[in-house]
C-alpha cells in the first residue's frame, strides 16, 4: 500500500486521470481534505470565491499554474457525495500535455501528493464508498479477479507455459530445498549435496527459464491494452458512439465537422477488461495536403489506426458512397490482424447500405435502444476476443491476458537473472546461505507468477487495474 | 553496522486484562512455574529478573535442568536459538560455557548465517549448574512435589495445587511439563506410563487441560540406546575432536577461563547392510516407524527406523558415539533413536563396527504424550481461553532443549509483564529465531515435533548467531530482562566493530585497480584474516577477539544481502504488523472461503503476517481481511 493511503483521510491526492496524451480536455483529479484549499490558492476568477459554499456543482475558472493562466471547469464533489466520499474536484483544463503537467505539478506544490495507480479507486473502497449492500458484490469482485486471474492463466497457458511452469517451479523448489538440507544437515550424512551437483540443477533450470522466456516473448508481442478506435468520415456519429461508451463521456460532441481534432482516449471496461477507446478526427484526405493542425490530426490518427485492435468503423446512413470508399481503402492498408467492426450509425437519417465490404465481420447499430448498445459491447468482445463476455462471467478476459502476459516476462526474467546469480556465486565459492538466499529471490520471483504474493502486492493488482485517476 | 533503521515495531497488546492490585496482593507469588525441565528454568529466571516473585515447582529438586535425551546444547538452528536465549539474559548458554565437553561451531563452510555452535555437555554437571543458577537467582522460590492441579475460577487461573492439597496463589502460571502429560513410553511391544524412566506421569493435569477446553493432541519423540563406554572398541573408530579454538555459547564468558572442563573427543561409526536388513525384517514390531516413505521429504527423521525405510538407496547411516560426561561410563548413541524391541536394538547394534560387544545400559524408546495444540495461544504463549495460564516447551508440540528455553523465557517473561500491566515482549521474524519459533508454533497445528531450522527462518541472513547480542540485548534491557552489564559489553563489541568498519573503508589497496579493503573483504575467497596477514601495517590497532572479526566478516560480505532483506521487510512490515483485534468476528466476514474462514477462526493470528502464514488462507483471503481491518479502523 502506498505511503498516502497510509494516511488516507489525511493526505489530499491528485493525479491526471485522462488518458496520456494529446486530447481535447485533460482532467485533473484531487481527493482529500486539502482540495478546497488547493482549489481555492490555485484557482482565480470571478466565481471562484463562491464555490465552496455549492453543495455541488460546475463553475467556471481560471487556474494559475505559477507561470500563467489557464480556463478551467471545475466540477467540485464534496464528501461524502463523491467518488471516493472525501472532498474531490475535477478540473477539466486544456488537453495539452505540457499544460497539463504543469496543472498537476502546481497541485503537488500545493500539497497535494500524487495519487498512486489505482489509489482514488482504493480510497472510495476502503472508505465505504461502495456501501453494505453492494460491499458483498465487490469483495466477491476482489476475490474473483484473483480467480479469473488464475483461470485466465490456465487458459492463456493452454499447451505450454502452465506445464513449463509447474516443470519449473517444482525443479527450483527441489533445488531449494537441496541447498536447504545441505544447509540444516552438517552433520548428517543424508544432506549435504556437493557443489557440482547444485551448478548442474542450476544450468538445468537456467535452460528452463529460458525456453519459457522464448516461448513468452513468441507468443506475445504487445502488452498494452486492447486498443479501440473509432473511425469513420467526419461527423459520422464518432463522438456520439465514444460518450455512449465511457461511462464518464468526455469527447465533446457537436454538429460542427472536424470537433475532434486530436486523438482522445479513454479507458473503458468491455467484459470485465479494461481497453482503451480511441477517437480519432473523420477521415479527411484533403486536410494532409494542407500543412496545419489538421493535417498533423490525420496524421497521428492514421498511425493510431495502425497500432489499433480493432476498428469500429461507423458509416453514417447518410454518408456518401465515395467517402465509404476512401474509407474502406484506408482499412485495406492496414495490417492483417487488425480487425474492422462496422457499425451503422444515424440510422434514422436514411437506408443502410448493403455488407459488401471484405473485411467486415459484423453489423450492428450504434443508437437505438439499450440493447443495441449491449450487443455492440458484446460484438467488441467477441472481435478481441474476450469470449464469454455475456455468458460467462470471470472468463479470461484479453486485457487481464496482456496484463498476465507481461507480470510473466517480467517474473521470468527477474527469475532467470536471480538463478544465474546463483550460478555464478557457487562458481566463485560464496557461501551456501547466500547462494540460497538468491534462489530465494528466484523462487520469489516465479511466485509472482503463480499468484502467491503478498496481500499488499494483491490490493495493489487489483486497485491498479483502474486507470490511474479513476 | 546498520546502515538502514529496522523496521518499526508493532504494538501489541496482552490479550487479557492484567491481574488487579488485590489479586496481586492475596497471592504469595507473581508468577508459579510448574516444571523444571530447561522450559521451566527459563520461564522462572526470566521472570525473577523482571523483578516477579516466583514459586518453581518440579517434581524432583535434583533434576532441575535435566537433559532427558541428548546430553548437548544447540546444533544447527538450535545453536542460534541458543545464542539468542543467552543475549536475552538466559541461563543455557552460561551453563553450557561451564559444563561442556566439547565445542565447535556446525557449518563453518556454508556461510556466517547458517553455522552454529554445539556443545556436547557432561550431563550431571549440567544439571548441577543449572540447578546452582536457579538456587543463586533472587526472587525464585523451589517446592518439590508433583502439582496436583490448576485453581481455575470463571476462566481465571488463581494459582496451582499442590500434592499435598496446598495451595500456591499465584495470578500467573506457567506450565512447561514437557512429555509429561499422559506419557507412555514404547520399547517394542512394551508400553508403560511416564515421560521419562523412572520418572511419573501427571494424568490429571492432561485432564485438566482438556476440561479447559483446550485442544489436545499427541506426539511421539524417541531417545537412542545408551551404551556403556568400557564394551565399545574406541580405537577402531573415527575421532571426532572439538574445535581447537572453541568460542563460547554466551557473551558473558571470559575466553580467559574457557572451556573450564576437559575436553574429550566423540566417535564416529556407521550402520551397514546388515543392520538395515535386521531393521527391516523387524519394522512391524518398531511403533515409531510412522510409515510414510515419501513423507515430508529429507528434513527431519527421527528414528534409525525411519531413516532405513525412506533412504532405502543408502547403504550406511552415520552413528555419534558421544559421552555423556568426565565421570561416566555412558554413552549416547546419537543419530539411532529407536523404539524397536530390546533384543532387536541389541541384535543390530551388535553389527556395528566398534559395538560388537557393546553393553547396552539402556534401551531406545520411544514416548508418546499429549500436547496442547500452540494455536491456542496468543504471542505472549498466554492460553486465549484463560486468564493467566501460559504455556511453554515441550507442552506445546515441540523437540529439544532450545526451543523449550526460548518459549520458556517468553512466557516467563510474559507472565511478569501481564501482571504488572507492562507491554508484552514479543520478538518478530526478522528480529530472532525466537520469533520465527512463536509465530510458526501459534498459527500451527504440529503433526511432528516442532524443530528449529535455520530454513524456518525467511530473514536468516539477519539473524545471525555471532550477532545475536546486538539484535536481542537493547531489546531485552529495555525492560529488565538484560543487565547493564551486557549492555555495556556489547557497546564495547559495537566500537571494536564500528572501528573495524572505518579502518576497512579508509584503507585502500595499493596499486592498479585501488579499491577499500570493505570491497576486498568482499571477495568469497578472501577471509578477514587473510585481509590482517595481507594488510597487517594498516590494519594495527584493530581489535583481534575472535567474535569481533567474525562480526566485521560476516557484516561486510553480508551487506548487500542483508539490504535486499530488509528492503523485503520493510515491505512486508505493514501486512506483517496489522494487529488484528481479538475480538475480530471472522464467521461474520463476508467474502472469504469457508476453509479460510474456519482456518482463522480456530488459529485466531493476531497480525495479517500470521494470518497470511496458515496454510489453506490465501492470498485473496488475506487482502479481503486487509481491507475489512482498514475498513473497521476507519470506522471507528
Amino acid at each position: 500500500m502506498s505511503a498516502t493511503t497510509t494516511e488516507a483521510g489525511a493526505t489530499t491526492i491528485a493525479a491526471i486521470s485522462s488518458p496520456p496524451g494529446p486530447a481535447l480536455r485533460g482532467i485533473v483529479r484531487i481527493s482529500g481534505p486539502g482540495t478546497a484549499d488547493v482549489l481555492g490558492r490555485a484557482l482565480v476568477g470571478s466565481d471562484a470565491s463562491s464555490w465552496e459554499h455549492t453543495a455541488r456543482g460546475v463553475f467556471p475558472a481560471r487556474f494559475d499554474d505559477g507561470i500563467g493562466t489557464q480556463p478551467a471547469l471545475v466540477f467540485w464533489m464534496p464528501g461524502p457525495h463523491s467518488y471516493t466520499r472525501e472532498d474531490v474536484a475535477e478540473l477539466h483544463l486544456p488537453g495539452a500535455p505540457p499544460l497539463l503537467d504543469a496543472a498537476l505539478a502546481r497541485v503537488l506544490e500545493l500539497g497535494a501528493a500524487a495519487a498512486a495507480p489505482g489509489e482514488f479507486t482504493r480510497r472510495a473502497f476502503l472508505n465505504g464508498r461502495i456501501d453494505l449492500t453492494r460491499a458483498e458484490g465487490v469483495l466477491e469482485l476482489v476475490q474473483a479477479t484473483n480467480e479469473s486471474e488464475r483461470r485466465a492463466a490456465m487458459h492463456l497457458l493452454e499447451g505450454g507455459l502452465d506445464r513449463r511452469m509447474a516443470g519449473l517451479r517444482d525443479a527450483l523448489d527441489d533445488l531449494r530445498g537441496l541447498c536447504e538440507a545441505s544447509l540444516d544437515f552438517d552433520e548428517s550424512d543424508t544432506g549435504h549435496v556437493p557443489e557440482a551437483e547444485l551448478s548442474a540443477w542450476m544450468d538445468a533450470i537456467g535452460a528452463r527459464l529460458d525456453e519459457a522466456l522464448a516461448w513468452e516473448v513468441a507468443r506475445q508481442p504487445a502488452n498494452a491494452l486492447p486498443r479501440i478506435l473509432l473511425f469513420g468520415a467526419p461527423n459520422a456519429g464518432k463522438s456520439t458512439l465514444f460518450n455512449a461508451l465511457a461511462p464518464e463521456g468526455r469527447a465533446l460532441v457537436s454538429d460542427l465537422s472536424g470537433t475532434t481534432r486530436d486523438a482522445l482516449a479513454v479507458c473503458i471496461e468491455v467484459a470485465g477488461s479494461p481497453c482503451l477507446l480511441l477517437d480519432t478526427p473523420g477521415l479527411d484526405p484533403d486536410a494532409l495536403r494542407v500543412a496545419g493542425p489538421d493535417a498533423s490530426a490525420q496524421r497521428l490518427a492514421e498511425r493510431e489506426r495502425g497500432g489499433a485492435d480493432l476498428i469500429l468503423w461507423l458509416v453514417a446512413a447518410d454518408g456518401t458512397p465515395e467517402a465509404r470508399r476512401t474509407e474502406a481503402a484506408a482499412l485495406a492498408a492496414l495490417p492483417s490482424a487488425t480487425r474492422v467492426l462496422r457499425v451503422w450509425s444515424k440510422g434514422d437519417l436514411g437506408a443502410r447500405p448493403a455488407d459488401d465490404d471484405g473485411r467486415i465481420e459484423t453489423a450492428v447499430p450504434a443508437q437505438g435502444p439499450a440493447s443495441g448498445l449491449e450487443a455492440l459491447h458484446a460484438a467488441i468482445a467477441n472481435a478481441l476476443g474476450l469470449e464469454g463476455a455475456s455468458d460467462a462471467p470471470g472468463a479470461p478476459a484479453a486485457g487481464l491476458q496482456r496484463e498476465l502476459f507481461a507480470r510473466h516476462r517480467d517474473a521470468l526474467v527477474s527469475a532467470r537473472r536471480e538463478v544465474a546469480c546463483a550460478a555464478r556465486e557457487i562458481a566463485c565459492g560464496t557461501s551456501l546461505d547466500l547462494v540460497a538466499e538468491t534462489l530465494r529471490g528466484a523462487s520469489h520471483a516465479l511466485d509472482r507468477i503463480t499468484g502467491r504474493t503478498g496481500a499488499e502486492d494483491l490490493l495493489d493488482r487489483i486497485f491498479a487495474r483502474f486507470c490511474i485517476g479513476k | 553496522m546498520r546502515d538502514t533503521p529496522d523496521p518499526v515495531r508493532p504494538e501489541r497488546r496482552h490479550p487479557h486484562p492484567s491481574p488487579d492490585a488485590r489479586q496481586r496482593a492475596d497471592a504469595a507469588f507473581d508468577v508459579v512455574v510448574v516444571g523444571g525441565g530447561h522450559a521451566g528454568v527459563e520461564a522462572a529466571l526470566a521472570a525473577a529478573r523482571l523483578g516477579a516473585r516466583v514459586a518453581l515447582c518440579t517434581f524432583r529438586l535434583d533434576l532441575i535442568g535435566e537433559m532427558s535425551c541428548n546430553p548437548a546444547i544447540g546444533g544447527l538452528g538450535k545453536g542460534q536459538l541458543a545464542r539468542e536465549i543467552d543475549a536475552l539474559g538466559g541461563a543455557m548458554g552460561r551453563a553450557i560455557d561451564a559444563t561442556g565437553i566439547q565445542f565447535r561451531m556446525l557449518n563453518t563452510a556454508k556461510g556466517h548465517a547458517v553455522q552454529a555452535p554445539r556443545a556436547q555437555a557432561d550431563r550431571h554437571r549440567y544439571r548441577e549448574e543449572i540447578t546452582r543458577i536457579v538456587r543463586a537467582a533472587d526472587g525464585v522460590e523451589l517446592f518439590a512435589g508433583g502439582v496436583r492441579g490448576l485453581s481455575i475460577e470463571d476462566g481465571v487461573v488463581r494459582g496451582v495445587f499442590l500434592q499435598d492439597g496446598a495451595l500456591l496463589a499465584a495470578p500467573a502460571v506457567v506450565l512447561t511439563t514437557g512429555t509429561f502429560l499422559r506419557a507412555v513410553m514404547h520399547t517394542g511391544e512394551t508400553r508403560e506410563s511416564g515421560g521419562r524412566v523412572g520418572e511419573a506421569s501427571c494424568d490429571g493435569l492432561s485432564g485438566e487441560l482438556l476440561r479447559l477446553g483446550l485442544p489436545l493432541g499427541r506426539l511421539k519423540t524417541g531417545t537412542p540406546p545408551r551404551l556403556a563406554s568400557e564394551g565399545i572398541a574406541w580405537d577402531r573408530l573415527d575421532e571426532q575432536r572439538g574445535d581447537a579454538q572453541p568460542s563460547p555459547f554466551s557473551f558473558a564468558t571470559e575466553l580467559q577461563s574457557f572451556p573450564r572442563l576437559p575436553q574429550i573427543a566423540c566417535h564416529v561409526t556407521y550402520t551397514n547392510e546388515r543392520c538395515h536388513e535386521i531393521i527391516r525384517a523387524n519394522i512391524h514390531r518398531a511403533p515409531m516407524y510412522a510409515g510414510r516413505i515419501d513423507g515430508v521429504g529429507p528434513r527431519y527423521c527421527p528414528s534409525v527406523e525411519d531413516k532405513v525405510m525412506r533412504f532405502q538407496d543408502r547403504d550406511r547411516h552415520q552413528i555419534f558415539l558421544e559421552p555423556e560426561g568426565l565421570d561416566t561410563d555412558v554413552v549416547y548413541v546419537n543419530g539411532l533413536s529407536t523404539s524397536l524391541p530390546g533384543e532387536i536394538q541389541e541384535a543390530f547394534l551388535r553389527e556395528v563396527e566398534g559395538l560388537e560387544h557393546a553393553r547396552f545400559l539402556r534401551h531406545g524408546y520411544a514416548v508418546e504424550y499429549d500436547f496442547v495444540q500452540p494455536a491456542a495461544l496468543d504471542p505472549t504463549l498466554h492460553v486465549r481461553a484463560v486468564r493467566g495460564l501460559f504455556l511453554a516447551g515441550q507442552i506445546n508440540g515441540t523437540s529439544g532443549y532450545e526451543e523449550a528455553g526460548a518459549q520458556g523465557l517468553v512466557a516467563g517473561a510474559n507472565a511478569a509483564l501481564w501482571g504488572r500491566d507492562a507491554a508484552p515482549f514479543v520478538l518478530e521474524r526478522h528480529e530472532a529465531y525466537i520469533g520465527v519459533l512463536v509465530d510458526d508454533l501459534v498459527v500451527s497445528n504440529p503433526t511432528e515435533p516442532y524443530r528449529m531450522f535455520s530454513s524456518r527462518a525467511e530473514y536468516r541472513l539477519m539473524l545471525r548467531q555471532d550477532d545475536a547480542d546486538r539484535r536481542l540485548t537493547p531489546l531485552a534491557h529495555a525492560i529488565g530482562l538484560a543487565t547493564d552489564e551486557a549492555l555495556d559489553r556489547l557497546r564495547r563489541r559495537e566500537r571494536d566493530i564500528a572501528a573495524w568498519r572505518a579502518r576497512l573503508d579508509a584503507v585502500r589497496t595499493q596499486g592498479e585497480g585501488s579499491t577499500t579493503l570493505t570491497h576486498r573483504l568482499r571477495r568469497p575467497d578472501m577471509g578477514i584474516d587473510d585481509l590482517i596477514a595481507e594488510h597487517a601495517a594498516e590494519l594495527e590497532g584493530t581489535a583481534r577477539a575472535e567474535d569481533v572479526k567474525r562480526t566485521v566478516e560476516a557484516d561486510v560480505k553480508y551487506a548487500g544481502y542483508v539490504d535486499r532483506q530488509r528492503g523485503e521487510v520493510a515491505r512486508m512490515r505493514r501486512q506483517e504488523s496489522t494487529p488484528i483485534p481479538s475480538d475480530v468476528d471472522f464467521a461474520a466476514l463476508t467474502g472469504l472461503r469457508g476453509e479460510a474462514r474456519e482456518k482463522l477462526a480456530a488459529l485466531r493470528p493476531s497480525t495479517l503476517g500470521a494470518a497470511s502464514r496458515i496454510a489453506g488462507v490465501n492470498p485473496p483471503d488475506v487482502a479481503l481481511l486487509a481491507v475489512h481491518l482498514e475498513r473497521a479502523r476507519r470506522a471507528r
